[in-house]
């Protein structure tokens, strides 16, 4: 991408933080105050009865609980300071431009990383370690939950405990992979790859994390309250009638709603409304246009999660009847704004790791990204058509059989758009000699892996071969093959991509070959195997299974803790490599793209001079223009 | 930098800044407006599934069911506030006495529907449960409606107190009031929908 000098520079403010409120506000006082707020709320909602008994007054116990973790996170936000600017906007004193500088972090070290920071890499680094300690604690709850399996008979947990292993890991996992991509380098590279100084709303920006975060201890509290009995799908009734547990599990959701639209609306406004000078549609950056189509869904889709969530609230707390059929509710109309959002939700996870990947291929192989088009209208299809699917489901629920019908021709339809993505990138690459670098291996491992999971998930949008298969493990091992194999490959792939920009350090290639073909190998024998005992009949979300699927548990068993050892490795590799990795040159991969063009540590604003961009990103084998 | 540091460190226009914040807004009444939609999809999903008086569970036998006028005196307001904004906007200097008939309106209709909640008596007497879907899916609007004023009233009062302040920037003052026009209209229309849906009980 070529740029050329244009806009004038920039006069910026001299730092002269007051010592006002702001600057003594961070993660300690937020804690302080969350607790409070919680601690308080719970006391009051409660009520002074001293011989009150949480058993006894089931409703009132769960309202208390409800109430205090979202005040949690309210009291959480005031004592970071995350409400000091619309207070301020209300009562006509604007942040002045020093306050928003010292907001932004400027000159305040490691501290930023603890505060309500609005400096959008600040919180693409935020967002990357939330993502990692969230894919660690699902991990383990992955290995607790194949150890258990990998006997028949085991009983290393009871089944109510393997429940809600499997409840928290699902929930865990779906809450981070949600933000794998999009949280990271949607935040720390997107804004720099399309010239702008910063996102549209710093402050929402800062919110977003900070809301994402405080739902973090919600959903950890889940454990010490019972656990959740329901799996990450939380039916209804079985969801209104659970332990006190699920109300963390409803309060995480709801919470996790608000991050997600808040951050979905300041993402769509970044790239809509400030892309520099020259960046037209079509020279947009393919992983800017997949992240952007994949919050712009995430936007309409997660408030009907969070109603679902409310209306569940509502039962427990003050006895509506929304899921319970004596008072007129439908365990169906749960099923509904669940997979209403549900399904879209796949490809919110699922469209930014594969823009990733798209970013990459170019790269690697040199040679302009196949039908940049194609692409453009894969993600738009597959977007537009997650919308249509949701009742595929529900196609064993009972729920209008004549429907199934034409909910399984929309589902097959996904895979057309989603053909255009694998044609795209096997087009980049055709006649290509691939630069085998860690990036690219993720682009092979995302190729196997998707086509495994695309045409699995195929037999199951067909209503009679998922009459067989649906409850099975087979459902199990194809969701994973899409998410894991395809989506966190493609953010690991990014990860690996952009490391050098985000810590001015490269990762440790060994260390991360090494991690690579652990985890892939690992996945590949988990899953696979999970596959054959699925079809055999082995069902899902149950903590012991027939003597017979044993040798092939065992196997998989194997297949996970070589993930796991393969994430450990990875893991090590981020952490060392941060700190006494090899100094990363400027642009290491040599590509065209505009962060690439700024140093590490990347300006405050990213840029002295915002470029203009005269040619499109992937021009390689092209002369500029 | 093309304005001035006094007001805000941005280095665009403020009308640039103003249309940003605009679509801002708009992304999230998407957002505010699939949440409606999923309210109103509950409302006719649980009407329609309980018909015949025998598996009536909606309202059922003995269960309040409150005047169709009830959604349309909380959303009364709405739209007195939508209009009031739109004519403080075009008033020019007058805009902060007349925003205060917006903010009127919209503490009015937040005194409102809280008092139509609090007295709406959908519950029994003795379980405190909810007597049906009706009773539970209003409950659930009206609580969404209040959500609603009481985002529209913070606004509306911030936009009356920096009316009378002099050091706000007033280009991208007047980009604000368009940005809260387009939120005041839509918890209008909002109120409307959610009216007409709670006006079609049986």
């Amino acid at each position: 991408m070529t740029t050329l000098d244009h806009h004038t520079k920039s006069a910026r403010p001299v730092p002269n933080p007051q010592k006002s409120l702001i600057t003594k506000l961070n993660m300690g006082t937020g804690l302080i105050v969350g607790i409070i707020f919680a601690y308080v709320t719970y006391k009051l909602v409660r009520g002074s009865n001293p011989d009150w008994e949480p058993t006894q007054d089931i409703n009132n116990h769960n309202q208390a609980l409800i109430a205090s973790m979202l005040m949690w996170s309210v009291g959480f936000l005031v004592g970071i300071g995350a409400f000091i600017g619309p207070w301020r906007w209300m009562i006509g004193k604007d942040l002045t431009a020093e306050e928003q500088l010292y907001l932004a972090g400027d000159g305040q070290g490691i501290k930023r990383y603890f505060k309500y920071c609005t400096d959008h890499k600040v919180v693409g680094i935020q967002y990357l370690w939330g993502v990692i300690a969230m894919l660690a604690v699902g991990g383990t709850l992955a290995m607790m939950i194949r150890t258990n399996l990998a006997m028949p008979g085991a009983k290393l947990v009871t089944p109510s405990i393997y429940n809600s292993l499997v409840g928290l890991h699902g929930i865990t996992m779906i809450v981070a992979m949600i933000v794998v991509a999009t949280g990271p380098f949607g935040n720390y590279i997107m804004p720099i790859m399309i010239g702008a100084r910063d996102m549209a709303f710093p402050r929402l920006n800062a919110l977003s994390w900070w809301v994402l975060f405080t739902a973090i201890p919600v959903l950890c509290s889940a454990w010490f309250l019972g656990g959740i009995p329901t799996g990450w799908t939380a039916y209804a009734p079985l969801s209104v009638q659970a332990g006190p547990g699920m109300n963390a599990f409803l309060c995480t959701i709801i919470i996790f709603a608000v991050s997600t639209a808040v951050a979905g609306a300041n993402i769509t406004a970044t790239v809509v409304g400030m892309r520099t000078k020259g960046m037209t549609w079509n020279r947009v950056p393919i992983f800017v246009i997949g992240a952007t189509i994949s919050v712009a869904l995430a936007v309409p889709a997660f408030p009907t999660f969070m109603l679902s969530m409310i209306q569940t609230a509502m039962d427990r707390t003050f006895q509506t009847g929304f899921f319970d059929a004596n008072a007129g509710g439908s365990g169906w109309l749960y099923a509904h704004l669940f997979w209403i959002m549900g399904h879209p939700e796949v490809y919110v996870i699922l469209l930014p790791g594969v823009a990733a990947l798209m970013e990459i291929v170019p790269v690697f192989v040199r040679r302009p990204l196949f039908s940049y088009t194609s692409a453009v209208v894969g993600f738009a299809g597959i977007a537009g058509l997650s919308v249509l699917v949701w009742a595929h489901h529900m196609y064993m629920s009972g729920w209008m059989p004549m429907l199934n019908g034409p909910f399984m021709v929309t589902t097959e339809m996904i895979s057309v758009p989603t053909g255009l993505i694998f044609l795209v990138i096997l087009g980049t690459m055709w006649n290509g000699r691939p630069w085998m670098k860690l990036p690219m291996l993720g682009v092979f491992a995302f190729l196997w892996n998707m086509l495994i999971g695309g045409i699995t998930g195929l037999y199951l949008s067909d209503v009679p071969a998922d009459n067989y298969l649906h409850g099975s493990m087979y459902v199990t091992a194809h969701f994973h093959y899409t998410l894991m194999g395809a989506a966190l490959t493609g953010a690991v792939a990014g990860l690996a991509y952009w490391y050098p920009k985000m810590t001015g350090r490269m990762l440790n290639e060994r260390a991360g070959y090494i991690s690579f073909w652990l985890i892939q190998i690992g996945f590949n024998v988990l899953f696979l195997g999970m596959f054959i005992v699925g079809a055999e009949g082995q069902p899902r979300r149950v903590a012991d299974y027939a003597q017979e699927y044993g040798t092939a548990n065992m196997v998989s068993t194997i297949g996970a803790y070589s993930i796991g050892l393969g994430f450990i490795i990875l893991l090590w590799a981020v952490v060392h490599s941060w700190r006494h990795g090899k100094i990363a040159p400027m642009n290491p991969w040599g590509a065209k793209t505009l962060e690439w063009t700024v140093p590490y540590p990347v300006p405050l604003e990213n840029f002295d001079e915002l470029p203009v961009i005269t040619s499109d990103p992937y021009g390689y084998g092209k002369a500029a223009h | 930098m093309s304005t001035d540091t006094k007001f805000h460190i941005h280095h665009d226009a403020p009308g640039v800044v103003g249309r940003r914040e605009r679509l801002g807004v708009r992304l999230l009444i998407v957002a505010d407006a699939a949440f409606v939609f999923g309210m109103v999809f509950t409302w006719f999903y649980l009407r329609n599934l309980n018909v015949g008086t025998d598996h009536n569970n909606w309202t059922p036998e003995g269960a309040k069911v409150l005047s169709a006028a009830t959604g349309w005196m909380t959303t009364i307001p709405l739209i007195v506030a939508a209009i009031a904004h739109r004519f403080a906007m075009r008033s020019g200097k007058a805009f902060g006495n007349i925003a205060i008939i917006t903010l009127l309106a919209l503490v009015y209709g937040l005194y409102a529907q809280w008092n139509q909640m609090a007295t709406a008596g959908l519950t029994d007497h003795e379980t405190h449960a909810f007597q049906g879907s009706y009773a539970s899916t209003w409950t659930l609007i009206a609580a969404a409606n209040l959500f609603h004023y009481i985002l529209g009233a913070f606004i509306a009062l911030g936009l009356v107190i920096r009316a009378r302040r002099a050091d706000v920037n007033p280009v991208l003052e007047s980009w604000r009031m368009k940005t809260a026009a387009s939120w005041f209209t839509w918890i209008a229309v909002s109120g409307i929908i959610c009216a007409i849906t709670i006006s079609i009980v049986n």
